[in-house]
Parts: structure tokens; C-alpha cells; sequence
């Protein structure tokens, strides 16, 4: 008996927010164990007297004590069972540890609106940290029998929950079955992020396109459950992982079905457009300026000429440098706190508005196609998808400082080619009909 | 499931690239009046063999042509797969080679021709390495973003056409026949259509969709040859090497952010093509893995790259490239016509086969 | 994968650090207008490069002789600092003396290179290219060059100036049926240039001139709008406002007849002595009429079919019979020749009609 209470006393002799409390309920002797960063002890503690107190035998209280909690033998059971915030009762007349649902400190934020996507028109709920709430806004905004859910416990000593949702006749079932193949097999890999969940779920790792749609709206991942596809939540992250991505997911927001249909039309059409202009503006800027420029009409090859007078290097440097520093510019306004972000907008302002092209370091031209660029590039949805518009632009910019306007084409080319390449379940990044490829291939 | 968009649409393009820069002037080499007769002669002869060849498929729905051949007996292997993998090996190293002297004629004077024809030949090997189904959808994103600058072009092409130089209509003169130019016009008549037979298995097809495709590239021929013709009259634009091409250029468009045209719509061409050559690449792969069964197929298509590519830096200038073209045509027509009739031999002797006992 | 991308970016990287150069737009010298004289069995060339200045277009020429265009921009290319790219030339003008001795190698040699582009204006210059290129400079305009407003059809282009551009030329030097009409400028006094008519092209030479005049005929033949041309007669002034031009052809006994009907729409804009519309209709027939009737036997007498008649036969005359269709089927042809004139409105005032 003692040797048990040792044991677990050795095992989290280094934790100092670990208690052991000896009490006495009705005469029977009890240890309370837990940790006090999860558990609200005085309330516990009350809600444990209010339950045993009255008028209750010994024996009564022992039975009611073993059907309310979960019964623990070895020490590798009970120190999980501490971690993961339960309270473990050890009575000491018997050789037992009891695990009880204690009442826990709110760790987890409330229900909130979304703070990475901007819905306009649309519910406002986002998903949160707790996988048990996100999946409860997600049922409430899909009210059918046939969403389905599955939970998985992921990793040896690193548990983490993941849950896998689907809408049962529309998901094509190949589909499924190979996700939870891949997960069964890999139960006991840990996942700390989403490149171990990506590893787990046996995709491309190296690949710069994201292989699912991440989004932090229940109406998203509730219409895409609807159009077949799956729904993945890691606990803690505060984000529903929809299987398999596909191109769509760069111009197609479900929330555009909102708006008429015309407008809807309208407004892909202007992100696909945007895409386009993001992509090919540097390169073909400086395909144009350094390459061939008898493209241009005479008027406008010559009013680049002139912005470019007195700039030192090639257009290629020159695009390059600016493009460097609207990434650090994106990149900074990301990792600065809200109250002091709007300072690098000004920043950047000054400097890509101004003072660059006064100091003559770059042309005004360069800027304009720049800014296109910048602007465009943020109409793409998800701020994944977007990043990898902003890295493949490069590839598009090399290739068009060397064979000018070929170079531009031989870029397209090339990120169509390795697009058209990505299999995510052997469904291809381009179809545009999941159910009949995923039947085929699932 | 069914890829017909997917095949008719690759269809359509490489058909594009092949057909408007050295058609046109074969066509009008061969003869000096009613170019349609030659035109509608090649035409004729390109839908004959489709349909002859897809009839032939259609008895092997699920074996590509390599397998069809293989299962017939070392015979016809020989006979026939082997002709057509030398075929679209010369293929390639003549599309390299000349796309990147014609690209370097027309707007990279500068730029050296080992970098134009390597980045062509990368770029076809990288597509080729992913495999059929990336060949495919990558022809349906170009077509998307590339296809509506080109039909703009065809379009605008018309702006300086004269409709009296059609005239005479008729001719007695067959002469062409004996003409060997009139012969290399095959490479973009009996060019791409083979790829019929190697796609069905992974990317399975409806051959009325084929043969829609077929129609929508008629008037792709006529309008190569006689946009420059009606432009220019045939005593001038027989002097062109690449007659479309000048056609194109003297499109005066003053609304036009853009002074030359011809650039976009060539360099659509040239992207088309290499999407072209990556299919041809894969399928010189793909015989070949019949012959040496590498576990890598991806392998055996980057060293067949680096091979076309030891090959075209051998071939010094425009002549030579045009003795290569001449010396590929009676294997063109070989293969163009062999395949196609030794397939539907096969299929029909396979059903006899499968019947009588 | 990544390590075969990440080498190609490598070798890109190695291959951009410069094996063979690409020049950015402002080191390139763009010249608008070339300017070509014979000078012995030389050439000399003239060259408007416009110079973006600190807030304005201005411009230089840039003078230098040799025996091919090629080797003059090379030699030009040597002594300056930046290249020269001649894809931007918009305008070529030829000194009269060269266009009469044939113009055909330098017409041939554009086409071939593709150095310039063959949608490049061609006309001839009267005056001596030198006094010419001399004053060009003190024009200045955004495009860099005041001869390129001068033929642009959205900015100065009047419908009496003939619109040939290189490729053009390239075909009457080559086709059976067709000749072409260029533009002959000369200097002005007080505006810089003076349109003084237009040169006869034939098979590559300058066979004759046409006057402007006549050149308002030629264009509204060969298909332009005559929009704006203002004509004046004894009684009246008017303006051009539409032409349609309609046309049977007839081919017997080896001999080409060609009945012609163009129609004039003309407003009137100032009369003298108050003359009825019949009598303004009737002098304006007779004006057009004779005109156009003169043009013909002159361009008949040059064997330079600029009218393109002999297009209209191609059905008619058998190739090989075409071939000589200037020297025999032209000098044949018949016209007939109907010149209507449709008095579309009288501005805000009324007019007798009789």
C-alpha cells in the first residue's frame, strides 16, 4: 500500500504543482492526488464532499466511489491518468487508485468569432483548441445522422486527440478507409504539428502546396463534408483540416454562395485572375524590361526607360530586392503585436512609397507592377495557399530574367506541370470532381 | 472514368504547335495554287488513319499499344515497336532541336542555344518524370491560361487578308506528289495522333470525342496556310520560312498594351510543344522499359533526356535539321501507316481467334 | 525532388551571373526613325533616338555610313554607350534618289532579319535627309519622334497620305498584281514637314509620283476611310464623310474590263453665290471623275498597277499568265469609271435642292 504511494510520490517528486492531500470522508482514508495547474482543488474537493457526505455507509461510499471513477493499477496508468487532469483517489484500506472527472480550471478561450479568416455575410463562429467544442459547432452547423466521427489517441507518450469526421454517402468510403488505415497504422507516432501529421498520413512532406485546406470556419468544413471531403481536428489546434486539397481551395470560398450568383461568378473569377497577375507581374516585368522589350509599345517602352534612368543594377536585382522586402514587410506585420503593427505598414509605406525611388534605387514603374503584385497575391485564400503563389512567383521571375517572356510561359509550365503532379489520396490537386475520382482511385 | 476533355483538348494543342510553324510553308512550297488540294488531301489521309486506328484500340481496351505488340510475338515487336520508338526518338530530337532554332530566330537572338534547348528539354523531362496523368491535366491548365491568347491571335490575324488571292480555286497541277516537301508536311499531319494508343488504359476515352477533336482542327490546317496566303500573296509568302509567323507580325494593333503579338502567340506555340515532347519523351519511355525493364520508368526518361540532348548539340545549323526532317519521313510514314493497320489486323484476328474455337 | 530543383536553381543562378548578357531598356538605344541615303555604293543612315530626359522626351541623331544597315547599327553599337535595338523603329524614310535606284535589297534585308519590324511606315523624302534629321530634334513629342505622330492614323494621319508599311513594299516587290504608293514628304516652312504627294513603287523602284490629291483616291481604293478629306470646288467646300467602293470585273477576249462604282458621302461647309445641291453634286462627279480617270492613265503609263487591279482578275487569268499581267493585261484594262456623290446632310443650314 505504502510502496504505491511512494512510487507515485518518486515519479513527481520534481513536480511542484503536484498534491497529495490526505482526507477523511465518513472514515474512510483517502488520498486526493492530482495537479493543481489543472484542477480547481477547493471546488473539487467540495463537489467530492457534497456527493459523499450524507448519510452514507462506508461500503456505499466505496461502491459509488468505484462506478464515478475509473480504476488505476500500475503506476505507468496512474501517472497518465495525472497528466491528462483527473483526480486520483487512493484509499488506503484498499490497495486502489480511483480516477474522478474533477472540475478543471478553464484553460480553453471561449467560442469566438475568426481571427484568421474575415467572413463577410457568413456565420462568424470559428473552431477553438478544444477538439470536443470544435466538433460540437461543426455538428451544429451540419444537423444530420450522417456526420460521422471518429476518435484516435495519437502517440506513446505524447498523447494527442485527433478526430476524423466525415459525412457518411457523400465521402467516398475508399477514401476513408485509406485515411484510417494510415492513421491505425501510425497510432503510436507522435503528433506535434501538422508536418508530423502530414508524415502520419503518408504524404508528400516535401511538397510546397499544402495537401489539405486549413480553415478555422465551421461553414467551410461543413460544406466541404458535404462535397465529399474530410474533415481532420488535432486537439489543441484550433483549425479544421479538410482532406484532400485541391486547386479550387485557392479562389472557391464556400461563404460566396451567400452572395447571387452572378456576383459569386464575378468574384472567383476576379481571384483567379488575381492568382495569375501575382504570379506572372515580377516575372514578366522584368522579362519585359531586361529581355524583350520590343513587346512594348514604343510610348510605354520609353516611360520605363526613363523611371529606370540612374538605377544602379539590373531589373532582375532591382525586382528581387523589392520583392525581399515586402515579404520581410509581410513577414513583420504577422509577428508584431496588433498595437504596434500599424508601425511597419507606415514603414514600409514611406520606404516602398517614397524614399526608394527618390534615392533612385529602384524605378516607379517597378513599384506599380510591385504593388499589383503584393495586392493580388492577398485575395488568395488561406494564408498557406497564398504563400506558396508568393514562392512560386520566384521560379516564374529566374526563368523570365534568363529567356525573358519564354522564360514567363516555361514557369507557368512548369508550376502547372509539378500541380498537376500532386496525388493526395490518388486524387489530383487539379480534379474538379471528387466524387467520381474518389471513387476511382480512393 | 472517362478523360475525354482531357485527351481532346491535348489533342487540339499539340496539334496547335505542330500545325503553324512549318506546315504552312511545306504546303505552300508544294504548290503555287489551290492549296486546299494538298491541304484536304493530308486531312483526309489524317482522319482515315485515326479512325483505322481507333477501330484497331478498341479491340484492346485494356492494353496500350506497347502491350498489344508485346503479347503478339517478338515479330511484331520488332516490326513495329521498335520503328515507332526510333521514330519518336528522332521525334524529339528534331522537335528540340528546331523549336530552339526557330525560337532563336525569332525573338532570343542572344540567348545561346544549348540554354533554350535545355530548358526546353527540362522542362518536357520534368513533366515526362510525373507520369501520364500530369501530362494530361497540365494540357488542360494550359489550355485555360494559354488557349484564349492564341484563338485571340488566329482571330486577329485575319486584319490584313485580301480574299482575292484565293483565287485560282482549282488546279490540274498534282505535281506535289512528287514533291518531297509536300511529305515532311506530314510531321504535323501524322504527328501526335499515335498517343491514342498509349493513354486508354490510364485515361480511358470515348473515341467520338477523338474524332470531334479531329474536325475542330480542319480548319487549324486551312487557315495556317491560307491567313498567309490571302496576307501576302503565294509569289511572297513562298520566300518565308515560317509563313504564319510574318502574317502574324504585321498585325497592326495600336490598342494593344503590347507591340508584337507574334510573341505571345509564339511562345504559346513553344509551350505547347513542349508539352508535346514530354508525351513523346514518356512514350519512347515507355517502349523502351519494353525492351530493358528498369524498376524506374522516371529513370530511363531522364536518361533518354540527357541522349536527345548530346544529340541535338550535334546538329550544327538549319540544314542539317532539315536533312534529319527528310531522312525521319519515310519512317514517319511507315510508322504512320504500319501502326494503325497492323493494329486493327491484330484486333480482328483476335476476335477470329477468340470465336472460331 | 528538392535536391534536383535546388540544383537547377544552381545552374540557373550560374547561368544568370552572365554568359551571355541581356541588356535592361535603358541601356538600350531605341530608335523611332531611320533615315537611309545612298552615298556612292554606301549606305548612310540617320537615326532619331529619343532621350528620356530629367522631365521630358528629348532626342538625338546619331549619323554613320557603311555598306549594310547591319554594319552601320554595329558600328554605331561600338561608339556608344548603350546597344542599339532597332525593333522599335516606326518610321523609315528613304531619300528620293535611293527609292528611284530600288529600294528592293534594303526592303529584302528587313524582312530577313527581323531586326526591324515589318510593320515599320516607309515614306520618301524630297529634301536632303540631312537638313532634314537636322531639325527633327527641336520637335519634341512623348513618343520620342514628331514623324511618328505625323503617321499615326490616331493622331495625325490624314486620309491624303498614303499608310505603306515594310511588309507591303515586300509584297508589291515580289507580287504579280500589286504596286504600292508611299508617302513623298518634304520640309516645310513653317510645320516641319510638307506632304507633297506620293511615290509610285514598282517592283521595288520609284517609278512616279502622285499627287496628294490623288492619293485620297488610292486610299479610299485600296480600303481606308476617307473621313475628314475636305474638298473644294468652285461653288462650295465639303467634307468627305464615308466612301464605299463597288466593283464588277469582266475578262473576254484577253482583255480585262473592270466596272467601278464609288460613292462619296459629303457634307457641305461653305458655299459661294448660293448654289443648289444638284449643282455641287454635279461639280464634285466631275472633279472626282476626272482625277481619278488621270491617276489611272498615269499609273498605266508607269506599268505600276497601284490600284491592285489586277487582283481582281486572279480568277480570270491563269498563274503563269498573271505574271505578266503589268506589262500586258494592265495596259488593256477598261474602266469604267462611276463616281457618285450622296450629299448626306448641309450642316444647319438648308440648301436648294434645284
Amino acid at each position: 500500500m505504502n510502496s504505491l504511494l511512494s512510487e507515485i510520490k518518486a515519479t513527481f517528486k520534481d513536480n511542484d504543482d503536484f498534491f497529495l492531500m490526505p482526507q477523511n470522508i465518513q472514515g474512510i482514508d483517502i488520498v486526493l492526488m492530482g495537479l493543481t495547474s489543472l484542477i480547481d482543488l477547493p471546488k473539487s474537493i467540495e463537489a467530492l464532499e457534497d456527493k459523499f457526505e450524507r448519510n452514507s455507509t462506508k461500503k456505499e461510499i466505496l461502491m459509488r466511489l468505484n462506478n464515478n471513477g475509473e480504476k488505476k493499477k500500475n503506476i505507468a496508468e496512474i501517472s497518465s491518468s495525472v497528466i491528462e487532469g483527473n483526480l486520483l483517489v487512493l484509499v488506503k484500506s484498499k490497495a486502489n487508485v480511483v480516477a474522478l472527472k474533477p472540475i478543471g480550471k478553464s484553460l480553453s478561450r471561449a467560442v469566438e468569432s475568426s481571427e484568421n479568416e474575415q467572413v463577410l455575410q457568413g456565420p462568424l463562429v470559428a473552431f477553438t483548441e478544444e477538439v470536443d467544442i470544435s466538433i460540437g459547432i461543426l455538428r451544429k452547423q451540419l444537423p444530420t445522422a450522417n456526420l460521422l466521427v471518429k476518435n484516435y489517441t495519437m502517440g506513446r507518450d505524447i498523447n494527442r486527440k485527433l478526430s476524423l469526421l466525415y459525412c457518411e454517402g457523400k465521402a467516398s468510403p475508399k477514401l476513408i478507409r485509406a485515411i484510417m488505415d494510415k492513421l491505425d497504422m501510425s497510432q503510436d507516432k507522435e503528433i506535434n504539428n501538422i508536418q508530423d501529421l502530414i508524415k502520419v498520413l503518408g504524404l508528400r512532406s516535401r511538397s510546397v502546396v499544402a495537401p489539405f485546406k486549413i480553415t478555422e470556419l465551421p461553414e467551410e468544413a461543413a460544406q466541404s463534408l458535404l462535397k465529399g471531403k474530410v474533415a481532420l481536428f488535432l486537439d489543441n489546434f484550433p483549425f479544421a483540416l479538410v482532406l484532400p486539397g485541391v486547386i479550387w481551395d485557392l479562389f472557391i470560398l464556400e461563404n460566396d454562395r451567400n452572395f447571387t450568383y452572378p456576383l459569386m461568378l464575378a468574384i472567383r473569377l476576379l481571384r483567379m485572375v488575381a492568382i495569375i497577375v501575382s504570379l506572372i507581374v515580377p516575372g514578366l516585368y522584368v522579362a519585359l524590361v531586361a529581355v524583350n522589350p520590343e513587346v512594348l509599345q514604343i510610348e510605354l517602352a520609353l516611360s520605363i526607360a526613363q523611371s529606370r534612368e540612374g538605377v544602379p543594377y539590373p531589373a532582375f536585382v532591382e525586382m528581387l530586392f523589392m520583392l525581399i522586402i515586402m515579404e520581410f514587410i509581410i513577414e513583420g506585420s504577422i509577428r508584431l503585436p496588433k498595437s504596434i503593427g500599424p508601425t511597419i505598414t507606415m514603414v514600409g509605406g514611406i520606404i516602398i512609397g517614397q524614399a526608394v525611388v527618390e534615392a533612385k534605387l529602384v524605378s516607379n514603374i517597378l513599384i506599380i507592377f510591385l504593388a499589383a503584385a503584393t495586392i493580388a497575391n492577398s485575395t488568395v485564400i488561406g494564408f498557406q495557399n497564398a504563400a506558396f503563389i508568393r514562392l512560386f512567383k520566384y521560379i516564374i521571375l529566374i526563368l523570365a530574367a534568363i529567356y525573358g517572356v519564354l522564360g514567363v510561359l516555361a514557369g507557368i509550365f512548369l508550376i502547372g506541370a509539378h500541380l498537376a503532379s500532386i496525388q493526395v489520396f490518388g486524387i489530383s490537386y487539379l480534379s474538379n470532381n471528387l466524387k467520381k475520382e474518389g471513387e476511382k482511385n480512393g | 472514368m472517362d478523360k475525354s476533355i482531357q485527351i481532346t483538348v491535348f489533342y487540339i494543342l499539340t496539334h496547335m504547335g505542330l500545325i503553324f510553324f512549318l506546315y504552312p510553308a511545306n504546303i505552300i512550297e508544294s504548290t503555287t495554287a489551290a492549296h486546299w488540294i494538298p491541304i484536304c488531301i493530308g486531312l483526309f489521309v489524317h482522319i482515315l488513319i485515326v479512325i483505322i486506328y481507333l477501330t484497331g484500340l478498341q479491340f484492346f481496351p485494356h492494353k496500350d499499344l506497347v502491350s498489344i505488340y508485346t503479347a503478339s510475338g517478338a515479330t511484331m515487336t520488332f516490326l513495329f515497336l521498335l520503328p515507332v520508338g526510333v521514330y519518336f526518338l528522332m521525334i524529339n530530337i528534331i522537335a528540340v532541336r528546331a523549336y530552339s532554332e526557330i525560337i532563336m530566330i525569332i525573338f532570343l537572338s542572344k540567348t545561346p542555344l544549348w540554354a533554350i534547348m535545355g530548358l526546353l528539354l527540362f522542362s518536357a523531362t520534368y513533366l515526362a518524370y510525373k507520369g501520364l496523368k500530369a501530362i494530361f491535366q497540365t494540357g488542360l491548365i494550359l489550355a485555360i491560361l494559354v488557349l484564349p491568347l492564341i484563338l485571340f491571335t488566329i482571330v486577329v490575324s485575319f486584319q490584313n487578308v485580301d480574299w482575292r488571292y484565293i483565287y485560282p480555286i482549282w488546279n490540274d497541277d498534282f505535281s506535289f506528289f512528287n514533291k518531297s516537301v509536300y511529305y515532311k508536311s506530314f510531321f504535323a499531319i501524322g504527328g501526335s495522333f499515335l498517343f491514342l494508343g498509349f493513354v486508354h488504359p490510364v485515361l480511358p476515352y470515348r473515341p467520338k470525342m477523338v474524332l470531334l477533336s479531329v474536325i475542330a482542327i480542319l480548319p487549324l490546317f486551312l487557315i495556317s496556310v491560307y491567313v498567309p496566303i490571302m496576307t501576302f500573296g503565294q509569289a511572297t509568302s513562298s520566300n518565308f520560312l515560317f509563313p504564319y509567323v510574318m502574317t502574324v507580325d504585321a498585325i497592326q494593333l495600336s490598342w494593344l498594351m503590347f507591340n508584337r503579338v507574334t510573341m505571345f502567340f509564339l511562345l504559346g506555340l513553344v509551350i505547347f510543344i513542349t508539352l508535346f515532347m514530354a508525351l513523346v519523351l514518356w512514350k519512347t519511355a515507355r517502349i523502351m522499359h519494353a525492351f530493358l525493364p528498369l524498376r524506374n520508368q522516371g529513370l530511363l526518361v531522364i536518361l533518354l533526356a540527357i541522349f536527345i540532348f548530346s544529340c541535338a548539340l550535334f546538329i550544327s545549323d538549319w540544314k542539317e535539321i532539315e536533312m534529319i526532317f527528310g531522312w525521319n519521313t519515310p519512317l514517319r510514314f511507315y510508322v504512320v501507316f504500319g501502326v494503325p493497320l497492323s493494329v486493327l489486323i491484330l484486333g480482328l484476328r483476335q476476335t477470329k481467334g477468340e470465336t472460331t474455337p | 525532388m528538392i535536391i534536383r530543383k535546388g540544383s537547377f536553381i544552381c545552374c540557373l543562378l550560374i547561368l544568370l551571373s552572365g554568359c551571355w548578357d541581356n541588356k535592361d531598356i535603358n541601356h538600350r538605344l531605341m530608335p523611332v526613325v531611320l533615315g537611309i541615303t545612298g552615298e556612292g555604293d554606301q549606305y548612310k543612315a540617320y537615326l532619331q533616338v529619343p532621350r528620356p530626359e530629367s522631365d521630358e522626351m528629348g532626342s538625338q541623331v546619331i549619323i554613320e555610313e557603311g555598306h549594310t544597315i547591319n554594319q552601320i547599327v554595329n558600328k554605331i553599337s561600338v561608339n556608344m554607350e548603350s546597344s542599339i535595338d532597332l525593333l522599335h523603329i516606326k518610321v523609315i524614310i528613304v531619300d528620293k534618289e535611293l527609292a528611284e535606284k530600288g529600294l528592293s535589297d534594303l526592303i529584302t534585308g528587313f524582312m530577313r532579319s527581323r531586326d526591324i519590324s515589318s510593320k515599320a511606315l516607309i515614306a520618301v523624302s524630297e529634301s536632303n535627309l540631312d537638313d532634314l534629321f537636322s531639325k527633327i530634334s527641336h520637335y519634341k513629342a512623348p513618343e520620342g519622334s514628331i514623324l511618328l505622330d505625323y503617321f499615326e492614323k490616331n493622331a495625325g494621319w490624314e486620309p491624303q497620305i498614303a499608310l505603306t508599311r515594310i511588309w507591303q513594299v515586300y509584297r508589291s516587290i515580289h507580287s504579280y498584281t500589286r504596286d504600292v504608293a508611299i508617302p513623298l514628304v518634304g520640309m516645310g516652312d513653317t510645320t516641319f514637314l510638307n506632304h507633297t504627294g506620293s511615290a509610285v513603287i514598282k517592283n521595288g523602284k520609284m517609278v512616279g509620283r502622285i499627287s496628294s490629291d490623288e492619293t485620297l483616291l488610292y486610299n479610299a481604293f485600296s480600303g481606308h476611310s476617307t473621313n475628314g478629306k475636305i474638298e473644294v470646288l468652285d461653288d462650295a467646300s465639303v467634307m468627305i464623310l464615308g466612301n464605299q467602293l463597288m466593283t464588277k470585273n469582266k475578262f473576254e477576249n484577253d482583255k480585262p474590263y473592270l466596272t467601278t462604282n464609288i460613292s462619296f458621302k459629303v457634307m457641305i461647309l461653305e458655299t459661294k453665290n448660293n448654289p443648289s445641291a444638284e449643282k455641287i453634286k454635279k461639280e464634285l462627279d466631275k472633279l472626282l471623275m476626272g482625277r481619278l480617270e488621270g491617276l489611272l492613265e498615269k499609273s498605266q503609263k508607269n506599268k505600276a498597277d497601284i490600284f491592285g487591279m489586277g487582283q481582281y482578275f486572279r480568277k480570270e487569268i491563269p498563274r503563269d499568265k498573271l505574271k505578266n499581267w503589268r506589262s500586258n493585261y494592265y495596259l488593256a484594262l477598261k474602266l469604267d469609271l462611276n463616281v457618285e456623290v450622296d450629299i448626306q446632310n448641309a450642316g444647319n443650314l438648308k440648301i436648294p435642292s434645284k
